[in-house]
């Protein structure tokens, strides 16, 4: 056992936050903050391109696809510096590890190195209006026309489809299979004639969340295909093997530094902000019952880091999750809803301001928080899934 | 950074399972809880054999040296088997004479700890059951080459089994430079001792002790005059997550029980395991097992460094008070009407955990202890960064 870092990883993160300081400028953080296209902007590629000289995006990729095949735990350190002050780096990623494992050379060659540094974005285009949780009831269809395949249907809650790339599409090509086996996945390039989009926009819309806000998503999309013609050559791993290859992909995507961030920098938030407030002055610091509940929601948020340090070993060690995933996306999404709550039973009505209110405290963050901070237990699996996906099979309890 | 066990102590967490599910069935805990001593001489003398005892101790003394996440792994495996052994006890004392004794007393006693011929035991606790310097009032008065003492300490552990007890007691009124302190090895057999079992929810060997001019030789001294506070306190941090550690052990298998139950159990025509409802919360309480088991190994891990981990043992314990609790309980209800059984073993498991929770510190104890530190202290907090300790 050993829960601590190496003299060169605390170098590490004190490059980063060093460097942090430096180069993300007030204007880099106004474009996250405006932009509805992920935070990009001239000041924020210009960033990100230092980001990438300093050899900081994944790390822990394979040198060949554009990554520097060091460790998990030094990518960790880099994504954890930057998902504080809201940007993913580090190049996890939706759909990246399911391509690494999964695609072919030329697909490798083609996508690794652009979702690294930012020149290719892929929109997840999993979830459908009849087909959320229940994900394998997806029913948009493709089917093999020579070469080709033709694409027909809806996806829903597609967010990143209007400033993506490619799309992420899981498709059945095989109604007559059982469920899990008529599934196949394609990277479909966005701009491919019969793809249109429309926005959905987000309870976080309006006004505009602050910078800093758990789930500030303001806009996500449905996705419509129309006799969507693609090459065979776009399909992930093998036909109808779509189920397994994006299971792969989607447990280790939810490892990693943001996901528990998400969950616990309002805690640190809330106790900062009462250390160095007072009104009328009152100070909450000298409550005993706000000092009871922070110290246990700074508990809980300590267990969110340590499961997902604990997913880090088991992927360094290159081993398999059997739980382990699933119980970090229990533990961390829950505990944020609590952290929220709480928090705003400790500010009062004051908590209820958003962003542009006068006496909203940092522009509205705590409110703003409260809005998004269940969503991380519903997308990417949802808690009632990951609990069932623990019991049976983490625990081997029998199904229904 | 490697948060899982390593290879070795792996093999030591399977040796030590295998051996305790061979020698230590529920059946000697049952056995135990009526017992006069309350521990099987011949078990304690095999575990010492195995090296248990002295796992922790330094190598000098006949003691392996290993670090305290070792014996961790050991109170771990002795609390899924509700070993009913002296182990808590004597080790957090003899890890405190290792590092606080002089030489004479550590040859003394340690060699002995380590062959598995003397158990140990610590007092600290009066009428007042917080862990500040104010609770311990029982005085100390010289009386030429002795301390004689008189009062009444609580909850003292495995009083009948142990020959020599760690006792905290006042030698001089709270001033600015010591909280007036000291720490006595007494001899258990002294005259004017008498112990009173107390009957616990666990029904484990805890007493009232009272003494009664009883006479310690002032060579029995631990530590400096006046200045054992913080010898106390460095006590109650190993003791408070060795404790952490034996409560993980416990409560895994207790989980363990109640899932293994419920994939055997029938109700409406399939197992109780395949209800959604008994799933997730099975789900939960791993989720509150894993997480006690991490905080305890970060906290453990901490003090083996020679970092400063009051916050960290405190974070262990208060989660360990609560989620632990929440487990067992749980469990129990899993069980349906058989848990309530006398006759069917679960309860013996629910008792111990049950009772852990209340000793060295309550969870609004040690939360508090982590509120100074994240509120009382200048700058800000982060979470991954030390915090600055309070005292
Ligand atoms: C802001 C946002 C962004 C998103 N981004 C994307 C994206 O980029 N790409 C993408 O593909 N999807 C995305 N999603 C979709 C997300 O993954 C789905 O919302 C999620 O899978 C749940 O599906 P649903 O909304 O249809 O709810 P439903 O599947 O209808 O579920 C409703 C409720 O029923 C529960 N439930 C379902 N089945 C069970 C069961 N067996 N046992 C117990 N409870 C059950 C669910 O847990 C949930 O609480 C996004 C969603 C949101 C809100
Ligand atoms: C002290 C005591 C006194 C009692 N007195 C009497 C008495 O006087 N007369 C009498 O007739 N009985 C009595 N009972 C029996 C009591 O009513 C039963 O214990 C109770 O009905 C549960 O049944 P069980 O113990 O067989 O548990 P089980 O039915 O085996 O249930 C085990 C667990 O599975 C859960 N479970 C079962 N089905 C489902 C489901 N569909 N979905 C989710 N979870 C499920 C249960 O909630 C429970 O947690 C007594 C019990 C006790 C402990």
């Amino acid at each position: 056992m050993d829960f601590g870092l190496t003299t060169e990883q605390e170098a590490l993160r004190d490059e980063v936050a060093q460097f942090i300081k430096e180069n993300v400028t007030p204007e880099v953080m106004a474009e996250l903050e405006s932009s509805l296209e992920g935070g990009r902007g001239p000041h924020y590629d210009a960033m990100m391109q230092k980001v990438a000289d300093r050899g900081w995006v994944g790390i822990s990729w394979p040198i060949e696809y554009g990554g520097q095949g060091g460790n998990r735990i030094d990518q960790y350190i880099v994504e954890e510096e930057f998902a504080r002050v809201g940007i993913g780096v580090g190049g996890a990623g939706s759909g990246a590890p399911a391509i690494l494992m999964a695609g072919t050379e030329e697909q490798k060659k083609e996508f690794l190195p652009g979702l690294l540094n930012g020149k290719i974005i892929f929109a997840l285009g999993f979830t459908e209006p009849q087909a959320g949780a229940d994900l394998a009831g997806l029913q948009c269809r493709a089917v093999r026309d020579g070469d080709e395949f033709v694409i027909n249907g809806q996806k829903m809650y597609t967010s990143a489809a209007h400033y993506a790339t490619h799309i992420y599409l899981m498709c059945r090509t095989d109604p007559d299979a059982p469920r899990h086996r008529g599934i196949t996945i394609f990277l479909v390039p966005m701009d491919t004639p019969g793809i249109t989009v429309r926005p959905l926009w987000t309870i976080q819309s309006d006004p505009p969340a602050p910078v800093g806000t758990t789930y500030g998503m303001p806009r996500t999309n449905e996705v419509f295909f129309e006799d969507v013609r693609i090459p065979v050559s776009t399909m992930l791993g093998e036909e109808n093997q779509g189920w397994y290859v994006g299971a792969m992909g989607l447990n280790l995507d939810r490892v990693g530094a943001s996901r528990y961030l998400i969950s616990v920098r309002r805690d640190e938030d809330i106790i900062n902000w009462i250390k160095t407030n007072k009104t009328n002055g009152h100070s909450l610091a000298d409550d005993p019952a706000v000092r009871d509940k922070l110290a246990e929601l700074w508990i809980e948020a300590q267990v969110c880091r340590l499961m997902t340090l604990r997913s880090m070993s088991i992927v360094e060690r290159d081993g398999n999750f059997t739980y382990e995933g699933a119980a970090e996306k229990v533990w961390a999404p829950e505990h944020g809803v609590r952290t929220t709550e709480t928090i705003s039973q400790i500010l009062g009505p004051y908590a209820q301001l958003l962003n542009g209110s006068e006496e909203a405290i940092e522009d509205g963050l705590f409110a703003h928080n409260l809005m998004g901070s269940f969503q991380s237990g519903i997308n990417h699996g949802s808690v009632q899934v990951m609990r069932d996906q623990m019991a049976r099979r983490g625990l081997g309890l029998p199904r229904g | 950074m490697d948060v899982l066990p390593s290879e070795e102590e792996q093999m030591l967490k399977n040796l030590a399972r295998e051996f305790l599910e061979g020698e230590c069935p529920p059946s000697l805990a049952r056995a135990m809880e009526l017992d006069e001593i309350g521990y099987p001489p011949e078990l304690w003398k095999r575990m010492a054999e195995l090296g248990w005892t002295g796992l922790a101790l330094p190598e000098q003394y006949g003691g392996q040296g290993m670090p305290l996440t070792y014996l961790a792994v050991i109170l771990e495996e002795a609390g899924r088997a509700i070993a009913p052994v002296p182990l808590h006890s004597t080790m957090m004392t003899a890890l405190t004479i290792a590092e606080h004794a002089i030489d004479t007393q550590r040859e003394d006693i340690l060699p002995r700890v380590c062959s598995g011929d003397l158990i140990l035991t610590w007092a600290f606790t009066e009428s007042d059951p917080r862990f500040i310097p104010e609770a311990v009032n029982m005085q100390a008065t010289e009386d030429g080459e002795h301390y004689v003492l008189t009062g009444t300490k609580m909850f003292v552990d495995n009083l009948e089994a142990s020959e020599i007890c760690l006792l905290a007691c006042r030698t001089a009124p709270r001033s600015a430079d010591s909280q007036g302190i000291s720490l006595l090895l007494v001899d258990t057999r002294s005259p004017g001792i008498s112990g009173t079992p107390l009957t616990t929810l666990a029904k484990d060997r805890q007493s009232r002790v009272t003494f009664d001019g009883v006479r310690v030789p002032k060579a029995n001294l631990v530590g400096q005059l006046n200045q054992g506070w913080p010898i106390v306190q460095w006590m109650l941090e190993r003791g408070t997550a060795l404790l952490c550690a034996q409560m993980v052990g416990a409560t895994r298998k207790d989980a363990d029980m109640a899932i293994e139950y419920a994939k055997n159990r029938v109700a409406f025509g399939r197992p109780i395991g395949s209800f959604q409802s008994i799933q997730h919360l099975c789900a939960d309480m791993t989720l509150w097992v894993d997480g006690a088991q991490m905080l305890t190994y970060e906290a453990l891990w901490k003090i083996d460094q020679g970092m400063p981990a009051s916050v960290e043992v405190s974070q262990a314990k208060a989660f360990c008070n609560d989620k632990c609790e929440a487990v067992v309980r749980s469990s129990q209800s899993i069980h349906g009407g058989i848990g309530f059984m006398m006759e069917f073993d679960l309860h013996l498991w629910f008792r111990r955990v049950t009772s852990w929770t209340m000793r060295l510190g309550t969870s609004f104890e040690h939360r508090a202890n982590v509120a100074k530190a994240l509120l009382d202290t200048p700058g800000e907090v982060r979470l991954g960064l030390p915090l600055i300790t309070v005292p």
